[in-house]
């Protein structure tokens, strides 16, 4: 049977507007839920953008000279493969150095147009087996002499707290933003529930003269979508405010350098903004499934 | 048309609505249902409508057995069913003219069978002065004439009447009963559960009397007791 646009979107905005407080109170723990989950995202993207070269262990980068010859990078790489208290190595050519740093500044082209390969280092990325400060400060000075070796350069102990705080707050905001995300799903529940009981008589008539069970429950189901998706709507930019907020915060602040590379790009921005969407109407949804299915006993 | 086979219906409570019942109603007739309050007569209605499933035995409507009837196909047993109620069951928020089109509306009837039935339905049930008013400015056996309406635009095979003239007084009941038969002379089956010995008496049809949920009487041309 063809449900007819109009009619459907007829009765969702009668239905919305009876029932301002309740739609008021979903689309605004569904924003602030949304808002939660994208936050959370963003920083932690943020943040392993600004220590990518850090992921993974890496306990310190050794740093070739760019002009260094393929004898001198080789010697090094035997010297690290050899060394029984290296656990992994991991070389960065030039290139890839390069893309790394396209990446990083994705946002700024005028400073990816000053940069070319050539100019940038190649670099070891060095895990040790013995993560005890001392060891690697020794193993890592060892390097800083050899032929070739522009700079030996070890992960801050700044750098594992950055990590370690930005895990922690995504962890946090996620479980809050869950606890939001159920509050959600349930008083669009309840606001769809509130909209069936106003309109019972409307849906007693329609069983009465043969209206199919989806004929009576789009509406409603369209109209939880709709809580769902105004307050992803409302997230959006919200987020997306508040990470530009963070960003420029952080990299204005010349005194916290871990931060400098503190970016989200903005294809990042755009998949989180899609990633909201989706869990918006998804909680639209299924809470507004839920109510249809539970109390519209057709 | 309509055919109980052996059908019993007991509630929660033990309470038994209908105790073996077998009834066949041929198409094009009209059959009054007639006992005191609480013998069975709307569970009768109700279980015709599908809105209750029988415990025991077979109901066929249209020569199809409504006990198999899968969930989803119900809606479209029930567009071959119009019903009618005490209450008139109209929505308050809606013109006369409305009340009738959102029975066509919300079964997917097109815009254009929309605009030409519902002016000919209130023509037939002669409202068609009053299609613009609200259902509380009509009185009562104006209302149950706009439900009549509602009942009847889709053509239904079978109406069914759960004390259409209940609230009715006795003159405004004789137009209803009118119209009622009008509509049984179209060749629709007419099932229509009443106390009103006045107007069993008068219009001498089919009668099947019920009594704590048994068959007590089944006459054709019959008088209410």
């Amino acid at each position: 049977m063809a449900l007819k646009v109009d009619y459907v979107a007829r009765e969702v905005g009668s239905n919305l507007r009876r029932n301002v407080t309740l739609t008021l109170a979903s689309v605004i723990t569904v924003f602030v839920s949304l808002a939660l989950v994208g936050v959370a995202f963003l920083t932690r993207t943020g943040v392993q953008n600004a220590t990518q070269r850090w992921q993974g262990g890496v306990e310190f980068i050794v740093f070739m000279q760019p002009a260094a010859s393929e004898d001198q990078i080789s010697a090094v790489q035997e010297a690290l493969d050899e060394s029984p208290q290296v656990d992994s190595v991991d070389f960065i050519d030039q290139q890839e150095a390069y893309e790394e740093f396209t990446d990083l500044f994705a946002d700024s082209p005028e400073m990816i147009q000053s940069v070319t390969p050539e100019i940038l280092p190649p670099s070891f990325r060095v895990e040790p087996t013995d993560k005890d400060v001392d060891v690697i400060r020794a193993l890592g000075s060892e390097f800083e002499s050899k032929p070739g070796v522009k700079q030996v350069v070890f992960a801050a102990e700044a750098i594992r707290t950055l990590q370690d705080f930005s895990r922690l707050l995504s962890l946090g905001l996620f479980s809050g933003a869950l606890v939001l995300l159920g509050a959600a799903v349930l008083l669009i529940l309840n606001a769809i529930r509130m909209a069936m009981f106003a309109r019972r008589r409307e849906i007693e008539v329609m069983k009465l003269v043969g209206a199919t069970n989806w004929f009576i429950r789009v509406p409603f189901m369209v109209e939880g979508l709709v809580q769902g998706l105004v307050g992803a709507l409302l997230a959006i930019p919200a987020v997306i405010g508040i990470i530009n907020f963070i960003e420029s915060k952080l990299t204005d602040t010349e005194t916290i350098n871990l931060f400098q590379g503190f970016a989200v790009h903005s294809s990042e921005q755009f998949g989180v903004a899609i990633l909201l969407l989706v869990v918006g109407c998804l909680v639209g949804v299924i809470g507004s499934f839920v109510a249809v299915t539970r109390f519209l006993d057709v | 048309m309509i055919k109980l086979e052996n059908v019993t219906k007991i509630y929660k409570n033990d309470v038994v609505a209908l105790r073996e019942a077998n009834a066949d109603i041929q198409k094009g007739e009209f059959v009054f249902l007639v006992g005191p309050s609480g013998s069975g007569k709307s569970t009768f209605i109700r279980l015709l409508n599908h809105e209750e499933q029988p415990d025991r035995g077979r109901i066929f409507v249209a020569g199809k057995d409504i006990g198999k009837l899968s969930h989803w196909k119900v809606p479209y047993l029930r567009r071959n069913i119009g019903c009618v109620f005490q209450d008139f069951k109209l929505l308050p928020n809606k013109t006369v003219a409305q009340n009738v089109a959102f029975a066509l509306e919300v079964i997917g009837r097109p815009k254009h069978v929309v605009r030409t039935q519902v002016p000919a339905i209130l023509e037939l049930v002669g409202l068609a002065h009053k299609a613009k008013n609200m259902p509380n400015e009509l009185s009562g056996g104006e209302q149950q004439r706009v439900s009549i309406a509602r009942a009847f635009v889709n053509r239904p095979l079978i109406l069914l009447a759960d004390e259409p003239t209940g609230n009715l007084d006795p003159s405004t009941s004789v137009g209803i009963m009118r119209l009622l038969d009008r509509i049984n002379r179209t060749g629709t089956t007419v099932v229509m559960c009443t106390h009103d010995a006045g107007i069993v008496d008068t219009m001498r049809r089919r009668v099947i009397e019920l009594d704590h949920g048994t068959i007590v009487r089944d006459q054709d041309r019959g008088v209410y007791g």
